[in-house]
């Protein structure tokens, strides 16, 4: 057996403290009961059930496959990096659950070279520039202005809107679009044509921070639940 | 304690080292050559969706509309009974592909959309005013997205295109007719080269969106309450109150498109 110096007692101790603590608080932090502590802020509206494991699925190989494959990832002797600990989340997470056919701005669509300059300002491209996760909220942009990006030239044949469309944007009253349609265009209800009908904007914030919905409550796609998502892995 | 560092160091390494590494994903495809340039697979894809897009304007939407059958934009709405319209059919068929694993991309457009969404911009602008003049393909290599795009030309091909995009109340144009160049597909992939699989499952999962939109249109019908269902079997719009089956459509796809798609992908390099 190795001999322990006396004066090195201290520090063998103290790793075998430190590794014990290691193992304890990896066994205890990686259980679903612990989740709340591990993550790095509350989930988003209706998100509160979900658990880590939803969107942050393991990732491939063991740690020390891992730790061997990015080491000879970062010496040149292999292609690819791999992900450490979990894989990394992607539109394809959120689509999953929330994915419809009648999408009215499907991320996808904004892949598209032609709308290469409106990314710059919103990057559409994926949910969480509007929708980032753990902030305990529904919609997280800084200013509802998003739809000047792409809606700049927009005019309404034989227009309904008591104030038409082309006046609205030329005073550049962007937040107004908001207040009658939601952008995903998932709720049935009948688009106002009167302006003094449209949605407040107080309501509006209050359903992007969490609240309830200003729109509708009869919704045309409803995401799938925890359950309902596993099922679906399941088939 | 310099040995029990050594010691211990030995057997960190030989841990590290005796699990392997994550298996490189790329290891199931090595050996296998790239033979197909991304240019000849777009056009292949491109070609299948000329086939398709022509069939289900022509013998569907066109012969469908004389015998009394509904196609509308808002064709998913639930107080509205129709089918899609072709520019929507190939959004469905966009969309699925976008479901499935395939990396692939395709969009529609024109200098004169009926949806202002779709108009062109920059670079697509510029390329698509070069496919009204020769209506050959145009490549470019999108260095934000690290996407090779390809627009292939999208031609009035049917009376059903000119009238229905000339009479439509939102439309920015009024005066198309038969072989107008209307607008162009765009088309994007990842890799500048793909494998003969890889290939087949761009295809695969091009035919795929047909008939997952078409299945959508035939659940659509299912659920007409005031309008005459169509027949669905064999039968197409042309003999009557009938449409074809997914399988059915797709066959007639394959048939006319087959020998040209077949003749790329028989060639070996």
């Amino acid at each position: 057996m190795f001999k322990i110096s006396p004066l090195r007692k201290r520090q063998f101790f103290g790793s075998i403290i430190g590794v014990v603590l290691g193992g304890t608080m990896f066994y205890l932090l990686t259980l679903n009961s612990t989740d709340e502590y591990v993550s790095i802020g509350p989930m988003n509206t209706g998100h509160e059930d979900l658990s880590c494991f939803a969107c942050h699925a393991d990732a491939k190989g063991n740690l020390l496959q891992q730790v061997q494959s990015n080491i000879s990832y970062a010496v040149g002797a292999r292609e690819e990096g791999v992900d450490f600990g979990t894989q990394d989340v992607t539109v394809d997470n959120c689509l999953q659950c929330h994915d419809r056919p009648n999408d009215r701005h499907p991320t996808y669509r904004f892949s598209e070279p032609r709308f290469k300059e409106a990314v710059k300002h919103i990057d559409a491209t994926t949910c969480i520039t509007c929708h980032t996760e753990h902030k305990e909220e529904r919609v997280s942009v800084a200013s509802v202005n998003y739809c000047m990006n792409c809606h700049q030239d927009l005019e309404i044949e034989n227009d309904p809107l008591d104030k038409s469309h082309k006046e609205l944007i030329s005073k550049e009253s962007w937040s107004t679009c908001i207040q009658c349609h939601d952008f995903h265009g998932n709720h049935k209800y009948d688009v106002p044509k009167k302006m003094s009908d449209t949605i407040p904007m107080e309501a509006i914030q209050n359903y992007f921070d969490g609240g309830g919905d200003p729109y509708s409550q009869d919704k045309k796609y409803i995401a799938l639940s925890l359950e309902g998502w596993l099922k679906t892995l399941d088939k | 304690m310099k040995i029990i560092y050594k010691t211990l160091m030995l057997i960190g390494t030989t841990v590290l080292v005796s699990c392997g590494g994550v298996p490189e994903e790329k290891s199931a495809t090595k050996g296998t050559e790239n033979i197909f340039s991304v240019e000849e697979v777009l056009e292949m894809v491109a070609k299948e969706n000329d086939v398709t897009r022509t069939l289900y304007t022509k013998a569907i939407v066109g012969k469908g509309k004389s015998q009394g059958m509904k196609f509308d934009e808002d064709w998913r709405k639930d107080d509205v009974e129709a089918g899609p319209l072709p520019a929507l059919f190939l959004r469905g068929v966009a969309t699925s592909i976008r479901k499935s694993p395939i990396p692939l991309g395709l969009y529609l457009g024109s200098d004169f959309p009926v949806n202002a969404a779709n108009k062109f911009e920059g670079k697509q602008a510029d390329l698509f005013d070069k496919i009204k003049k020769d209506q050959k393909p145009q490549f470019f290599y999108d260095e934000d997205q690290k996407l090779h795009t390809a627009m292939f030309v999208d031609i009035a091909s049917a009376g059903a295109c000119v009238s229905c995009h000339n009479d439509h109340p939102q439309t920015t144009k009024s005066d198309w007719k038969l072989g107008d160049v209307m607008g162009a597909t765009t088309w994007q992939y990842p890799k500048d080269s793909l494998t003969y699989k890889e290939t087949v499952e761009v295809l695969n999962s091009y035919a795929k969106g047909t008939v997952d939109i078409y299945v959508e249109y035939l659940n659509e019908i299912e659920a007409f309450k005031e309008s005459e269902k169509p027949e669905i079997g064999n039968k197409w719009p042309a003999e009557g109150n009938y449409l074809p089956t997914a399988e059915v459509f797709l066959d007639s796809v394959k048939k006319i498109s087959s020998y040209e798609t077949m003749k790329h992908l028989m060639v070996t390099k």
